[in-house]
């Protein structure tokens, strides 16, 4: 299928299943919307693009939890244009990962050092993909992305418009929207991860409105073939708190 | 455990910060006892110390008040530890309950024990009964494994052509790139060392790539 709703190959059909094709087909609206006329109801049901474009700061905290004893308190902050503040902590010890879409820092004392230092390239990509504060759905056209519905799935037993995003940047990854709701409630990608890649499946629940747009307050990160789950639960999600551009810029390593 | 001279949280210059009591603090160097282990940072590279209690703090007071048989007292305390982001206390606090009620389905839970068949395994004993296999450090499906060692495999192939093209055309390149390879199968090593627990990122945020090792060693 592609963005205008759906195509069909070329094939010899008999004139009486011709004829009742073209009758489904001159009249697509009702089952196959077009991935224009999804992402518009999806930004709907999300609030609706004024407020969701209203939105230039957002400051998200919550629990994550990767396993036994593996427990990490998480803040991240969201700054337009592209800029994105990460703070894990784990048995009291904070580290600080930072992008602003073309360069990144950090700060990890779990690695050994408490100094600031550049973050790799392949990371700043990954973070600039996380740092689109209103998601890559949203003005996909405008972003470059390329969207285009390639069917319905079911998603924990309920049906999902599956959309393809193509990144600007090439990447590939499948949204998926509740055919009902049209919220988020999946998202496929692949990650390089020490050398090989990685098919990461991300899920979405438990959507609770604030500043009048819908955000998901579970998410939940499963590596394909892999048993372990990376399971995040948002506890406060904050519209618009003052964010200075300083909390963004690397800062200068202390001297000895 | 070091004597508690008092509880604090250290806050870096720039970014990130230590919760837990400082032990020691000399012009050079703070060592803060964070409830797991003891890191120590420069001073040079402390913006301030904040003077209060930490957790940790809350966490020995609620432990004193509580009873060696209170199962469900430790429990909640578990629970409380595990929302602080305190994972030992919170490990402390639970396997208390087992001791007193070796059943215990939420601290059991909580320490990542799994039924099966009947009985309660650990996680990875689940992850091998289910058929996964230990790839690299991380468990996975034996697909899955095969796939990664194949991608590796064509990645170092990849590399060593590079590596011999490299060779050809300049032999002082080539000392360097030893000396890389060298550094990465040293990161490698030291990556392999610590307990290898990946952290995957979806749609949320980015950060750590593995879980940090248990026990802290003290910043030079």
């Amino acid at each position: 299928m592609n963005r205008h709703g759906g195509s069909l190959g070329h094939c010899v059909l008999p004139p009486v299943v011709a004829a009742l094709l073209a009758v489904s087909v001159a009249a697509p609206a009702a089952t196959s919307p077009t991935v224009d006329e999804i992402v518009a109801r999806y930004v709907a049901a999300r609030g609706g693009m004024q407020k969701i474009r209203s939105i230039q700061t957002l400051r998200q905290k919550g629990h994550l939890t990767t396993g036994a004893n593996r427990l990490a308190l998480v803040t991240r902050e969201l700054k337009r244009p592209g800029r994105i503040r990460f703070e894990f902590t784990v048995q009291g010890v904070t580290g600080v990962y930072v992008s602003d879409g073309l360069n990144g820092w950090q700060v990890s004392p779990f690695d050994g050092s408490a100094d600031p230092k550049p973050l790799p390239d392949e990371v700043v990509k990954e973070a600039a993909e996380q740092a689109d504060l209103e998601g890559p759905l949203v003005d996909w056209e405008a972003k470059g992305h390329q969207a285009e519905l390639v069917g319905r799935e079911l998603v924990a037993g309920r049906e999902a418009y599956k959309v393809k995003l193509t990144l600007k940047s090439g990447a590939v990854r499948y949204e998926y929207l509740d055919v009902k709701t049209l919220r988020l409630v999946r998202t496929d990608s692949t990650r390089q991860f020490r050398g090989y890649p990685v098919q990461l499946v991300t899920t979405y629940g438990d959507y609770k409105k604030v500043g009048g747009v819908l955000f998901p307050r579970w998410v939940e990160v499963e590596a394909v073939g892999r048993p372990q789950r990376t399971r995040i639960v948002v506890d406060e999600v904050e519209v618009n708190p003052p964010l200075s551009d300083a909390r963004f810029e690397m800062p200068v390593p202390a001297q000895p | 455990m070091p004597a508690l001279l008092f509880a604090d949280e250290v806050v870096l210059k720039g970014a990130g910060k230590l919760s837990g009591r400082i032990v020691e603090q000399t012009d050079t160097m703070i060592k803060v006892d964070v409830g797991d282990g003891i890191i120590g940072v420069p001073t040079s590279r402390v913006e301030r110390i904040v003077k209060g209690r930490s957790p940790l703090d809350d966490y020995d007071e609620r432990a004193s008040r509580l009873g060696p048989q209170d199962a469900d007292g430790w429990r909640k305390l578990g629970s409380w530890a595990e929302q602080q982001g305190l994972s030992a206390q919170s490990r402390q606090a639970h396997e208390k309950v087992i001791a007193i009620a070796p059943d215990d389905p939420e601290a059991r839970q909580a320490l990542g024990f799994v039924r099966l068949d009947g009985r309660w395994v650990t996680e990875e004993e689940s992850y091998r009964a289910r058929g996964f296999v230990k790839y690299d450090g991380e468990w996975m499906t034996p697909a899955e494994a095969q796939m990664a060692q194949a991608s590796v495999a064509a990645d170092q192939a990849r590399r060593d052509a590079e590596q011999r093209a490299i060779e050809a055309e300049n032999a002082a390149r080539e000392a360097q790139v030893r000396a890389d390879e060298a550094e990465k199968r040293a990161k490698e090593a030291e990556e392999a060392r610590r307990a290898y627990n990946p952290v995957y990122w979806g749609g949320w945020g980015y950060g750590l790539t593995y879980w940090p090792a248990g026990s802290y060693t003290v910043h030079r």
